[in-house]
């Protein structure tokens, strides 16, 4: 594979790097010039309030939504846009599915296809992607399904399945294409408190692994035990980041202070 | 009343209409399907021009009646050199109409499959053709299987039209049969007890198809 070869000789080089990113729907500026890197192997989660822009900046980080200004580059791709004397026009459909062939996305609602099989799910993409026969796809997807737990689930449908048994099965489903990068976006939270937790482990399993994670989430307990990097949004912009222990010990900035009293006093 | 006497003596008359009714019903419907889909995929598509063009198809063939399509249809085709039999005329007329009520049952079922299910297949790299064939199209026939029989059953009542344009199915045999029996009342009850028999055929067909798609789902 191309990319593969071209990830080889990207030593040092951050696999997702996003440069001075805005977007705005309408009148309302919801990233104002957002940077963030991630190296390989790198777990970083961002948090921050509800409509502080952190879904925003993921989702166009995988061109889910087309960012206004700024740069995403994937493994040192330009992602979505053509860049010409500093002119950017959109890319083909083409080119952004190969840049984002590295990326797995898990989304808050799972988004299974629930006309398939848990089985069926995960192979859909090797078989009219990866165009593997059958056989192939199937052993593969067993495979991914039996690393998040589910090989007992396979010829279940996603109606048959528990939120936290379909959201490993999201996960089997975008581990399937062998990501360099794994995106979750709020991944538990549309989950009923007691699913949180075999979902988390999952995901924690894999940070071990050292796959490389971009996690927004509201699971302080993950993102203070898991991350390398946590990232704080509010309103759109980037306010403080550093170490877990930087971040939940150590606040500098009055607004992460604030964040971080309301959410501990939800805990209680 | 004299039922048996009509049938006995024109049953193959009746036979071959109502199997000429038939084919061109479900001819119509089929061909109507495929064009039915692409229309329902321009309604949504983000392409203005195209949304704009598939909105007037849609709506010239939805608000204009079959009578006058049909006949339109069947002088504009040697007009512009095209010398096809009637029944040709019919299937063509009768698939362009259903196309527009189609494409609207489509697009209905396309409208509540949430849209995280295609971003999901994008960012595994699944192009839009096969977005549509292995994940959109399968769920939205399930929704839109009754709707779909619904939209059957009036082609294949609204297909007595296309007897004005000399195509022998189950209307014009019925007249032809009046023509030599004299017998109006009676034909043209034996011709309602053929298209309701056709009819009730199809329901049950239908049913069965969702009983079935409702176990599979499980």
């Amino acid at each position: 594979m191309s990319e593969e070869a071209e990830s080889g000789t990207m030593e040092g080089k951050p696999v997702v790097l996003v440069e001075g990113l805005h977007k705005r729907f309408g009148a309302t500026h919801v990233l104002k010039g957002i940077d963030l890197a991630v190296e390989k192997s790198q777990v970083v989660c961002v948090i921050g309030p509800s409509g502080s822009g952190k879904s925003t900046l993921l989702r166009c980080m995988a061109f889910l939504d087309r960012y206004d200004e700024g740069r995403v580059f994937i493994e040192n791709r330009l992602l979505g846009y053509r860049e010409t004397d500093g002119e950017l026009t959109r890319d083909s459909e083409r080119n952004i599915d190969s840049v984002r062939s590295v990326i797995g996305m898990v989304f808050q609602h799972y988004n299974l296809w629930p006309h398939m099989t848990a089985l069926g799910n995960v192979t859909e993409a090797l078989r009219v992607v990866r165009k593997l026969g059958r056989r192939e796809a199937e052993h593969i997807g067993m495979e991914m399904l039996g690393k998040v737990g589910l090989n007992d689930k396979a010829h279940d449908h996603p109606a048959r399945l528990s939120g936290g048994q379909q959201q490993r099965t999201a996960i089997a489903r975008a581990l399937a294409i062998r990501p360099h990068v794994m995106f979750f976006d709020e991944p538990t939270s549309a989950l009923d408190p007691e699913l949180v937790g075999e979902v988390l482990q999952v995901m924690q399993e894999l940070a071990s692994e050292g796959m490389t994670m971009v996690v927004v989430t509201h699971e302080m307990g993950f993102a203070a035990h898991v991350a390398d990097e946590v990232v704080f949004m509010d309103d759109g912009e980037v306010v403080e980041r550093g170490s877990p222990d930087d971040i939940f010990k150590r606040p500098r900035s009055d607004r992460l202070r604030e964040f971080l009293d309301t959410w501990r006093s939800r805990a209680i | 009343m004299d039922f048996l006497g009509v049938i006995t003596s024109h049953y193959n008359a009746f036979l071959v209409g109502a199997a000429m009714t038939a084919v061109v019903s479900a001819v119509s419907i089929a061909l109507g399907m495929i064009l039915g889909l692409w229309l329902a995929f321009g309604l949504i598509s983000r392409n203005r021009p195209l949304r704009r063009a598939s909105a007037v198809y849609r709506s010239a063939w939805r608000g204009t009646p079959i009578l006058v399509q049909l006949l339109i249809v069947f002088y504009l085709l040697p007009e512009i050199g095209l010398d096809v039999p009637p029944v040709a005329a019919a299937i063509i007329a009768l698939t362009m109409n259903t196309a527009a009520f189609q494409a609207e049952i489509f697009r209905g079922g396309l409208l509540t499959i949430p849209s995280g299910q295609v971003e999901a297949a994008r960012m595994l790299g699944i192009r839009v053709l096969r977005i549509r064939v292995r994940i959109l199209i399968p769920q939205m026939m399930r929704l839109v299987l009754p709707a779909l029989i619904n939209e059957t059953i009036s082609i294949l009542k609204n297909s007595s039209l296309i007897s004005v344009i000399a195509v022998t199915e189950l209307m014009r045999t019925s007249q032809q049969v009046v023509s030599v029996t004299y017998r109006p009342l009676e034909t043209y009850m034996i011709a309602a007890v053929v298209y309701l028999a056709m009819n009730l055929v199809l329901a049950r067909a239908g049913a069965w198809f969702e009983r079935r798609h409702a176990l599979a789902a499980r």
